[in-house]
């Protein structure tokens, strides 16, 4: 079986369930904590990814 | 030492902020919004591959249905609602095993799903005296993943 493509894609299979998520759920904002339990993945790491993702400015801290 | 500084009562530096408190969400004006969108939201063909072969292994899974927001066009304005986006008929299924899958499948997909499972007499008994829930579920769009029951 193939790799799983936008896993590969993004680098990240984190990542990729983070977006999902937010996605699914736009436009309600989350917290880390939040976010690390429903796509079931450690906090830390969840972290690391939003903030990678705000570098990005595809997400945002919500004020 | 710190531990004993804490006992006498003298304040250790408190983080500036609580990270707990920062809350997260997407910028719509990011300049290729609705492209990542359509990109994430689509479900892949190995996605599918992956559910069937953990459907299998929860037990004698007889039919395996998926519907609603498996199917749905993540661009589409409106959503269908269907009874169920997963419906399983299967027996001896591992209940541990059924809730880790769950879990992981709604962890992998971003929102809750609606799922079913019925035992293969239940099933029958309902597909016979044409059941509403089964009736609406195979008569509206959907996929058969597993069918071991061949109709």
């Amino acid at each position: 079986m193939s790799k799983p493509v936008l896993d590969n894609l993004f680098g990240s299979k984190i990542r990729v369930k983070i977006l999902k998520f937010l996605y699914r759920n736009y436009p309600a904002d989350f917290s880390i904590r939040e976010v690390s339990q429903r796509v079931q993945e450690k906090p830390s790491d969840t972290r690391r990814e939003l903030e990678e993702l705000r570098s990005m400015t595809i997400i945002r801290k919500a004020k | 030492m710190a531990k004993k500084n804490k006992k006498r009562g003298v304040k250790t530096k408190k983080p500036a902020l609580n990270p707990s408190r920062e809350r997260y969400s997407l910028n719509p004006n990011f300049e290729y919004f609705n492209e990542l969108r359509s990109l994430v939201l689509k479900s892949s063909a190995g996605e599918k591959e992956r559910m069937i072969k953990k459907i299998s292994s929860l037990g004698r899974v007889r039919l395996a249905v998926i519907s609603g927001i498996f199917l749905s066009d993540p661009n589409a304005v409106s959503q269908y609602e269907s009874p169920a986006d997963l419906f399983v008929v299967g027996d001896d299924i591992n209940r541990q095993k059924l809730r880790n899958f769950l879990s992981s499948i709604e962890a992998e997909i971003g929102t809750e799903i609606k799922f079913t499972l019925m035992d293969k007499e239940e099933f029958d008994y309902r597909f016979n005296m044409f059941d509403r829930f089964v009736r609406v579920l195979l008569e509206g769009p959907h996929e058969k993943i597993i069918n071991k029951l061949g109709f």
